[in-house]
Order: structure tokens, then C-alpha cells, then sequence
């Protein structure tokens, strides 16, 4: 990582994560089950997807996952602040949607330099805002 | 309930994975990383290769088709190496019903090679009841 690590004395609660944003495609979401080992063909196979009600392949929850860790790092400057995440998975994601991740600081200890993080996933469908990640945490250690 | 909920604390057998540099790129390039470190969540790639055992269980009855992914906890001890081998072990903590559906939480540990506990996972999948 070129950034420096996120000091504790340079984020106050309430801070928002700096919101980073990708285009979900294909070659990423096969690209993600070769690399993961996640072969499950509701990643894969349209016709399979669409039997079970999604318009085609669907990302993997993790894939969605990874990026959101993607915006909690860059936000860190270093990836080994990164303790602990939680997520709950929501909506399905689906090729060519863009999804935005983000946070906001919701509570700071001084003694272990820690903060704990809301986090989330969204994306817009038909004029509405849906959660591929909804309501989650993050434990990061700031420098 | 088609799970079996006394297979709850049921541990498997340690998988040995193989952490490759290679394999660490491929990863790091699929998730939109520069490959200037190894992506936290590269950690998903052995606890997948691990859990292959617990959906594969006769014992347990999970029918894959009916799976949602529905939560997902990870806790890092230490940074996750580009080479290695990390011992990787699963155990079944949770076997519910919720209503019409039941859910399944692993949780898996992966230690590296001098024992030490580098990642914690939890996997949460919910099995849809039929309508």
C-alpha cells in the first residue's frame, strides 16, 4: 500500500468511509470462482439462475464481500488493520449493476485504538436503492 | 427439519491448503486488487476448500440447491501470508430452524504452520423450505 496507515486521533464518530464504487461483469464473477473455488453454477450458468427466478448469473455473496473489505482498506492504508467483519447478505447482485460500498464510524476506543464500523453494500435497481450487504460491522485498528 | 440438528459441535478433519503466490494474484486481481498485498479475504479460498466436507456430509442432509449464502463473519489474528500452509478446520456450531427455513453456521479455523490461529470464519447458510 502507497497510502499511510489511518492515525486514531485523525477520525471522530460519525466519520463516513469514503465510498468506493465498481461495475459488476462477468469475467470478474468467473474470474472470482476460479480464484475462490466457489463453483457454484448460480454464479455460472444463466440457465440455472433463471430457473430459480434471477434475470442470469447472479455475484457471489463474497465477491461483494471482497469489495467491501476493497473500501475498508483503502479507507486504512494498510490491510492488517482490518480485525474483524460481520455481514448479512441481501439482495442478489446481478451483471452490469454497479455497487457502492461504504461505512460510517460508529464508536472509537482510545485504549486499543480501535474503531467499530457500520458497514454496507448498495446498488440501484429501477429507481431503487437495494442492500447486497445490509446492516453489518467492522472491527479495524487505526495506526 | 432435513438437517440434522445433532451434528451440532461436529468437527472435521483438518485440510492441508497450500498458499501459492500465484494463486494469491489470481485472487487479489479477480477482487480489483494491485496485488500489493494478500486480500483479507483471500481467506474465503481454504475455508471454501474445507467446507467442501461439512456440504458433502451424508450425516448432515444439506440439499445444495435450496442454499443461500446468507452471513459471513471473519476475524483476522494475523495478516494472511503469500506462502504457506495453512491447517484448516471446520466444525458445524449451529443447526436451526427459522420458521419455514433452516440455517447451518460453521465455524472454521485456519492455523498456520507453527499452529498459530491466523483466521476465524463463520458461514452462514440459510436451506429455503419448501412452499
Amino acid at each position: 500500500m502507497s497510502a499511510a496507515a489511518l492515525r486514531f486521533g485523525d477520525v471522530r464518530v460519525g466519520d463516513e468511509i469514503p465510498p468506493l464504487a465498481k461495475v459488476v461483469t462477468r469475467e470478474d464473477v468467473k474470474a472470482y470462482a476460479d480464484a475462490s473455488g466457489d463453483q457454484n453454477p448460480l454464479h455460472q450458468s444463466d440457465e440455472l439462475a433463471r430457473a430459480v427466478g434471477f434475470p442470469g448469473i447472479i455475484a457471489h455473496g463474497m465477491f461483494t464481500m471482497a469489495h467491501l473489505v476493497s473500501c475498508l482498506v483503502a479507507w486504512l492504508g494498510e490491510p492488517a488493520g482490518l480485525l474483524r467483519i460481520r455481514v448479512r447478505f441481501r439482495s442478489a447482485v446481478f451483471m452490469g449493476e454497479t455497487i457502492v460500498a461504504g461505512g460510517i464510524v460508529r464508536a472509537l476506543d482510545r485504549k486499543t485504538r480501535t474503531a467499530t464500523l457500520d458497514v454496507w453494500v448498495t446498488l440501484e435497481r429501477d429507481g431503487v436503492i437495494e442492500y447486497p450487504i445490509k446492516r453489518s460491522e467492522a472491527e479495524v485498528r487505526l495506526a | 427439519m432435513s438437517l440434522n440438528s445433532a451434528l451440532e459441535g461436529k468437527s472435521y478433519p483438518p485440510v492441508s491448503f497450500q498458499v501459492e503466490p500465484e494463486h494469491v494474484a489470481r485472487f487479489s486481481s479477480a477482487v480489483g486488487e494491485d496485488g500489493s498485498f494478500v486480500p483479507p479475504t483471500f481467506a474465503t479460498a481454504p475455508e471454501i476448500s474445507a467446507l467442501a466436507q461439512v456440504i458433502a456430509d451424508p450425516e448432515l442432509g444439506l440439499d445444495f440447491a435450496r442454499v443461500v449464502h446468507s452471513g459471513q463473519e471473519y476475524e483476522w489474528r494475523r495478516s494472511l501470508a503469500a506462502s504457506g500452509t495453512l491447517s484448516v478446520t471446520p466444525r458445524i456450531v449451529a443447526v436451526g430452524a427459522k420458521g419455514r427455513h433452516e440455517f447451518l453456521t460453521v465455524e472454521t479455523e485456519m492455523r498456520d504452520g507453527a499452529g498459530e490461529l491466523v483466521v476465524l470464519a463463520r458461514n452462514t447458510l440459510i436451506v429455503r423450505g419448501e412452499a
